[in-house]
């Protein structure tokens, strides 16, 4: 009803029209894609030029919910991306704070270097992590595939935490002190209230990186560390459509619900890193 | 005393960046230099060193294609990301109705994993999607299906459908941050909408644009799960290097060859881009 309003609305002005057919445009480009996996999924007999399937079923999901442990691979995928979350986050709360807090010679040329793992092509360090972790046997192990998703979520925590330690002004440390509070107490009541928020958004931003990394995990791992992204890979590589279609369906739920809580906490923007020029 | 104090201070300096050094070192740096020493090896042996990999890679006329053809997909993704992110941005920032709603779903493609996204995009571009239902009801002089999937321009589309947010994330926060007042003084003194717009706005966001499309074309030229599926018999670098580890027996030494190709373009490209923008860039 709204969009005909706004439609009714758009045909007095032509500049609005435009405006939102272009709108309206660019919407359709970016939820078809999931409309027509949706219609895929539950379709039977979709074949030729129609716009819509002809008859509509559930047997694709019980296929799917039968070859594939849609449930497991949910866990795998969370448990891997929470490792991953807290090994960067333990890397990155000293590493950003002494970032954001001293004075470091070098400091730029440092942040370069700690931030190189974003600029190389993940593919061309993925083949000596893979390497490594054979050697290692770290493949097909939970930790292993979440420690070489740190290579690439432990810069973006630095970054993030330096920012944010930076940010803790001097001043109110220092009233802290001046009323009493000695470091302990000044630490607990003070300086974590006010990192806590860069905190949780270096967690969200390193769990959303883990969470759909797939050239780092696809080098690691095995049959018991099967995630997400590789899940949809493998899938798609069997070539059933349909099933495929109802397997992507279901995967993404867990995802849509992350994100929906994620971004209830913190500005969407942050997820695609919209924060200081990165 | 005070040299005494000033040293304690550096060494908790240093404990602290300890963890981070770490991880650089352990999980990138060795890696790559594992990668390194791997391209110099002879395939299949821990011994010798040779450069035959690089230069059969080189050699090859088909290098020159693949190379070629990375390159035409993230230009031409960064390209198409830049000139439709400044119009939704441009638009965005009137507030049109529902504009909330349009800022999440910009957002759509990098919080849902890219391999469904490109599932979707598959099937809506194939033979019997919808663009082609759609082309071919509506548009005239078209009464055969686009093969649309599996080309260079397809991938092109697929690449700027997954990686425009950056660029148009940058470019939003940049134009919001951007003072009225500016455009109103170009519009008291007389310039009228297109003249602002070409000589008042743009100047004052290309840093923004240029922020936001350097990380589009890394991510775009990167790519790798893309092209994998999607792709079809183009391969660009990062699918090509993936192809040598699944021969059997695996071509560890060519995959790493290429890998380390692939790495220093993309190094020697970025810092072109910077020097273009004269300010660091992630």
């Amino acid at each position: 009803m709204t969009l005909l309003r706004q439609y009714l609305r758009a045909l007095l002005n032509a500049r609005k029209l435009l405006i939102y057919t272009f709108l309206l445009s660019f919407g359709l480009m970016i939820y078809t894609p999931f409309l027509i996996i949706v219609f895929r999924s539950v379709g039977r007999g979709w074949f030729g030029r129609m716009w819509l399937p002809p008859e509509y079923t559930l047997d694709w999901y019980r296929w799917a919910i039968e070859v594939t442990d849609i449930p497991g691979i949910t866990v795998n995928t969370l448990i891997i991306a929470a490792l991953a979350v807290i090994m960067a986050t333990v890397i990155g709360i000293p590493t950003g704070w002494a970032f954001g807090r001293r004075r470091i010679p070098g400091k730029e040329l440092l942040m370069a270097m700690i931030l190189l793992p974003r600029m190389i092509p993940p593919i061309a360090f993925a083949l000596g992590v893979a390497q490594i972790f054979y050697r290692l046997q770290l493949i097909d192990t939970h930790f292993g595939v979440a420690l070489a998703h740190v290579a690439v979520c432990a810069p973006y925590a630095i970054l993030v935490l330096s920012a944010t330690f930076e940010g803790l002004d001097e001043r109110v440390l220092e009233a802290a002190a001046v009323c009493g509070a000695n470091t302990l107490r000044s630490f607990f009541h003070i300086v974590l209230p006010l990192i806590f928020p860069g905190i949780l958004s270096s967690m969200i931003f390193t769990f959303t990186t883990s969470y759909n990394e797939f050239t780092l995990t696809l080098m690691t791992y095995g049959k018991d560390t099967v995630t997400l992204p590789v899940r949809t890979y493998l899938a798609i590589g069997e070539g059933y459509w349909e099933v495929t279609s109802a397997m992507s369906i279901l995967l993404i739920i867990p995802s849509l619900v992350v994100l929906f809580m994620i971004q209830r906490q913190v500005a969407p923007e942050k997820l695609v890193g919209g924060f200081k020029g990165v | 005393m005070k040299s005494g104090s000033t040293r304690r201070t550096a060494l908790v300096t240093l404990v602290m960046l300890l963890p981070g050094l770490a991880g650089f070192f352990g999980l990138f740096f060795y890696p790559m230099m594992v990668t390194v020493v791997r391209s110099l090896r002879p395939e299949g042996v821990q011994v010798g060193w040779t450069s035959e990999h690089y230069i059969s890679f080189l050699m090859e006329p088909r290098a020159r294609e693949v190379i070629l053809l990375t390159f035409v997909l993230s230009v031409g993704a960064t390209l198409l990301s830049i000139l439709f992110s400044v119009v939704l941005c441009l638009v965005l920032r009137r507030k049109p109705q529902g504009n909330r709603f349009y800022r999440l779903t910009m957002l759509i493609p990098r919080v849902v994993p890219g391999l469904i996204g490109a599932l979707g995009l598959l099937l809506l571009f194939g033979s019997r999607g919808w663009v082609n239902l759609f082309l071919i009801e509506f548009v005239p002089f078209i009464d055969e299906p686009l093969s649309l999937n599996y080309t260079v321009p397809g991938l092109i589309i697929f690449y700027f459908w997954l990686y425009f947010p950056f660029t148009a994330v940058t470019t939003l926060s940049t134009l919001e941050a951007l003072d009225p007042a500016i455009e109103e003084a170009a519009d008291v003194s007389g310039a009228n909408r297109w003249q602002i717009l070409r000589h008042v706005v743009l100047p004052l966001i290309m840093p923004g644009i240029l922020a936001g499309s350097v990380l589009t074309f890394m991510a775009a030229f990167g790519a790798f799960s893309i092209p994998l599926i999607a792709g079809g018999n183009y391969r660009p670098l990062s699918v090509e290097i993936y192809r040598q580890i699944n021969f059997t027996p695996a071509r560890w030494s060519a995959a790493s060859a290429r890998a380390m190709i692939m790495a220093v373009l993309q190094v020697a490209f970025l810092s072109i881009y910077m020097r273009i923008l004269r300010r660091p860039v992630v």
